[in-house]
């Protein structure tokens, strides 16, 4: 009852989410695999090399195994939860598994909209879109998108919010 | 140009670029030469207090005062008139480098010594332009100018002008920045500030807060009343245990700080006077520094009314307004820069007065507020009972808190983007917030633990509320400056609605348009134009509503007795939305309705943009709306003719009643029959030959179901479904429920996308698949009827009357 309630609250107005590129979804899944284990293999190996209780470290070991597991099962949702769809005069955006959100935006009040792509994302094919309005807790972003597709939506987004400029 | 008061100084034109044979060089002034050494005080000010703590009991210890003062007083005397010297002379040459120009033509300042800076403002960009009357400047009469010049930049201060010369800058910069075609010398007799007050004659004083009521409630404040707490049982416990020298470096910063919040609270608000002045609002207030500033009503972006618990008996209240631009929203850090504060405290009636000139035509009372569902009070068991929300054509409002009442309202037009956001506990109580957003101030609306569907309903019709308002701002007249009229405070009466178009200038013009007058009355653009019928033009209204113009006034009673039957219906679930008509009238001749906005797109643009798969799916569930009509209740039994002149009408049997029909129809297009086929009476009679036979119990008959009238939405997985029937009309029968079966079927080859023939055919064996062979030997024959009832459109839609001839040949 109430998930049924929760997707209509955060279905999309009138057409289909788009979702973002599936290369997006490898880079999460490749920063979660490397991250928890690198990060606990240094307590893990300094146990290992100073004292004798090889069984902590195994131990550790094991519990970053299981952080990866988990986390691998909660990228995959969340990366499934982004969604957005662009309507004839404002912008949807969807977002996150545990807090949910929806976010609309004019194309009028958009005043800035960046493509940014730092070294990972490059080397997966993958662009962040950020839209800025007036006020600061609008929060629209869009990761992993294909560089032809982050293009396409700044030009037209600001061409858009050109045309359509309301002024404050 | 400028006149020269003794204080500017002329200077050699080495700052102003020579181009051969430029025109003369303007004179630049520079400030009031006084400045230095108001500035320079400050310094000595402060270096004689920092000296001076040396010298308090307890502070810094006793042994190293006494040291200090034994040791060489004589250096100590040197050292203080150095540095005194120091900030004198850097006062001074950051006086002697500033020069500024205001007159006709432009608005520049240029500051700084070795790096040079030189701004100049367009007038129109300036927001607002404040005047600051320090306590030093002012003994000396002389006051700052301050200037706004949009959001993002760093305002312009130019310290000190006299104040005579301060406030005719600031009157004609208010003119200019309006677009008002001022000239300097229209303001050089004007009225000026004085040292107490800075009210010129032109304005109202709509609000001044009482020195009592200012102190009273700053008495009563929570923030005070929590520092005084803390401050004396610091004092009384310290005290108690002797160790009151130990506990001086914790208590300082607590006294200092209350000392502080009298200062912001008190002094800086004293003698607040929140005054109408020939262009929008305009605050004076402070006791040490008076400032001097003005509210630009069309920054304004949102208000916020607020009531803390211990004010609510004396029923005083504190205004706070988010406006672009001024830099510091949240805190309430008063000092000398501009202020949120609207109203610091207030009485009830001052607060609708006011709002009512911020926020002009909103009608607070009339604003309906939805409290939040009770499973809110898992969530916030303190204080669920206050959240509150709702909206109406202006602003939309969110009210929440317990032992401090807020009240959000944000002009639709305001507003930047909408949120939902549900966290995992909402989500099992199947609730939302929903965030309308505005920019940076103390306004931040939030609809807290909304239910689902009220949340989503909320936010997306927000935009489309947004996008209204938006729209009916840029077309509106800019608005004169309002003629001053001093509102009794008893009576919060709206002064200028400028949203109700009272003068529909921009639409009355249109003359050439048809429905000019009707689309002025509810001001209406004619883009906002929806579709087009064969009898009547449909405009947006709003996100809930359309405008429907008839083309040629309809039968008297049509309006009302369609009104009548979709209020009969208004109860039912069937699955399909069905229109509702809201009011109804005529103008100028032309008759119109304002109905219910149909959710979803129509049908037809539908068709003629999908893919096939989809308009598969959505036809199918166009003969299943088609299948739904007939669970409707007629307004009476039998057959019946239902809407139009002399409707309802009873009949005895079917054919009765569909051979009125034709009469009627073809009294237009016999003629035009017979010259195009070859034996209309012959057809006729085969056609009611096959009529008779047929036995059915009347039902709802559309009359005219087609996918024009009919409206599509997706479903949560995207699959379209047709979810509304509107339009019904004088084809609306009670009759034979195939009729509207084979409509559905036929009528949508009158659709001009290419497959449009495949798909009616296909759709025709569906129904046969569903409903048995003998419904195509009915919907065959019912084409036929359709054939002759819609030949009277033959002069004004050819495609439709090709259509009839060719279902008559068949």
């Amino acid at each position: 009852m109430a998930s049924r309630a929760t997707n209509e609250l955060f279905a999309p107005p009138d057409y289909a989410w788009r979702r973002l590129s599936p290369r997006y979804r490898s880079l999460l899944r490749l920063t979660t695999i490397i991250g928890p284990p690198l990060l606990l293999s240094i307590p893990a190996v300094l146990i290992l090399v100073l004292t004798d209780l090889t069984w902590l470290a195994l131990a550790i070991w094991g519990l970053a195994a299981v952080i990866v597991a988990v986390r691998l099962v909660l990228v995959e949702r969340g990366f499934r939860a982004w969604g957005y769809v662009e309507r004839e005069d404002d912008l949807y955006l969807t977002r996150g598994v545990l807090f949910r959100s929806l976010v609309a935006v004019p194309y009028g009040r958009m005043q800035l909209v960046e493509v940014a792509s730092g070294p990972l994302e490059r080397a997966f094919g993958v662009a962040t879109v950020t839209l800025k309005t007036a006020s600061p807790v609008t929060g629209a972003v869009i990761p992993g998108l294909e560089p032809a597709e982050a293009t396409r939506l700044r030009d037209r987004l600001t061409e858009l919010g050109e045309s359509r400029a309301s002024g404050l | 140009m400028t006149d020269t008061p003794p204080t500017a100084v002329t200077t050699a034109p080495d700052l102003a670029p020579r181009v051969g044979d430029a025109p003369v060089v303007k004179q630049t002034e520079r400030p009031h030469p006084l400045t230095p050494f108001i500035r320079g005080w400050l310094v000595l000010l402060a270096i004689g207090l920092a000296l001076f703590r040396d010298f308090l009991p307890g502070g810094g210890g006793p042994d190293q005062g006494n040291d200090f003062l034994g040791g060489d007083w004589r250096l100590l005397v040197v050292a203080v008139t150095g540095v005194v010297l120091l900030a004198g002379l850097a006062g001074f040459v950051s006086w002697y480098f500033t020069r500024f120009v205001i007159d006709d033509e432009e608005l520049r300042v240029e500051t700084g010594a070795v790096f040079k800076s030189s701004r100049k403002v367009p007038f129109e960009r300036l927001q607002s332009v404040d005047l600051i009357q320090p306590l030093a400047a002012r003994l000396f009469g002389l006051a700052e100018l301050r200037l706004e010049a949009g959001a993002g930049d760093s305002g312009i201060k130019l310290r000190y002008l006299s104040r005579s010369k301060a406030s005719r800058f600031r009157d004609y910069l208010l003119a200019r920045a309006s677009g008002e075609q001022a000239t300097m010398a229209d303001h050089q007799a004007g009225p000026t500030a004085s040292l107490l007050t800075d009210l010129g004659a032109a304005d109202r004083p709509l609000v001044v807060v009482p020195l009592q009521r200012l102190v009273g409630g700053f008495l009563l404040s929570g923030e005070w009343l929590v520092t005084l707490i803390f401050t004396v049982a610091g004092l009384i416990v310290s005290i108690r245990f002797d160790a009151v020298a130990y506990a001086l470096p914790g208590l300082l910063p607590l006294i200092i700080g209350a000392v502080s919040l009298v200062g912001r609270r008190v002094i800086a608000m004293f003698n607040f006077t929140l005054a109408e002045s020939p262009r929008g609002l305009r605050i004076t207030r402070g006791l040490t520094n008076l400032t001097s500033q003005s509210v630009p009503l069309n920054r304004v972006q949102g208000v916020r009314v607020v009531q803390p618990l211990l004010w609510r008996r004396a029923g005083w209240y504190r205004l706070d307004v988010d406006i672009l631009g001024y830099a510091s929203g949240t805190s309430e850090n008063n000092e000398g820069q501009a202020t949120s504060v609207l109203l610091p405290v207030a009485t009830s009636p001052e607060v609708s007065a006011t709002l009512a000139r911020v926020l002009p035509g909103v009608d607070l009372a009339g604003v309906r507020l939805e409290p939040a569902p009770r499973r809110a009070r898992w969530l916030r068991w303190f204080d669920f009972w206050t959240l509150r929300s709702g909206w109406d054509a202006h602003v939309v409002v969110s009210e929440h808190g317990w032992v401090t009442r807020r009240r959000d309202l944000v002009p639709h037009a305001k507003t930047q983007s909408v949120r939902i956001v549900q966290g995992p506990l909402q989500r099992r109580l199947r609730l939302a917030n929903v965030h309308v957003d505005t920019t940076r101030g103390p306004v931040d609306l939030v609809a807290r633990h909304l239910d689902t569907a009220a949340a989503r309903e909320l936010a997306l019709a927000q935009l489309d509320r947004a996008r209204t308002a938006r729209r009916r701002e840029r077309e509106q007249p800019r608005p004169s400056p309002a003629p001053v009229e001093s509102p009794t405070l008893g009576s919060p009466g709206p002064h200028v609605r400028t949203h109700d178009s009272a003068a529909p200038g921009n639409l009355a013009d249109d003359s050439g348009h048809p429905d000019a007058a009707v689309l002025a009355r509810f001001g209406v653009d004619p883009s906002a134009l929806l579709g087009q019928g064969g009898e009547s033009r449909v405009y947006a209204l709003d996100p809930t509503r359309v405008l429907r113009v008839y083309q040629s006034a309809p039968p008297a009673p049509l309006l009302a007795q369609l009104g009548a039957l979709y209020a009969g219906w208004a109860g039912l679930d069937l699955g399909v939305e069905l229109p509702r008509i809201l009011e109804t009238g005529t103008i100028d001749g032309r008759t119109f309705s304002v109905d219910r906005r149909m959710a979803g797109q129509v049908f037809s643009a539908f068709l003629a943009s999908a893919p096939e798969a989809e308009r598969r799916t959505a036809l199918l569930s166009y003969l299943d709306a088609a299948a739904a009509l007939p669970a409707l209740p007629c307004p009476v039994p039998g057959f019946a003719r239902l809407v139009g002149l002399g409707a309802p009408q009873t009949y005895a049997t079917l054919p009765e009643l569909l051979a009125d029909q034709l009469n009627r129809a073809l009294a237009t297009s016999r003629a035009a029959l017979e010259r195009d086929l070859p034996d209309v009476p012959a057809l006729w009679a085969r056609l009611f030959a096959d009529l008779a036979e047929r036995r059915c119990t009347p039902t709802l008959v559309h009359g005219d179901l087609c996918p024009a009238n009919a409206f599509v939405r997706r479903r949560i997985d995207g699959s379209p479904y047709v979810s509304g029937i509107g339009d019904f009309s004088p084809h609306s029968l009670a009759a034979d429920p195939l009729l509207d079966l084979t409509g559905a079927v036929a009528l949508v080859e009158l659709e001009t996308y290419p497959d449009a023939a495949a798909d009616a055919r296909r759709l025709t064996g569906v129904a046969v698949e569903r409903y048995g062979a003998e419904v195509g030997h009915w919907i065959g024959v019912y084409r036929r009827y359709y054939g002759f009832y819609f030949s009277m459109t033959y002069d004004v839609e050819p495609d439709v009357y090709a259509w009839c001839l060719h279902q008559l040949r068949a």
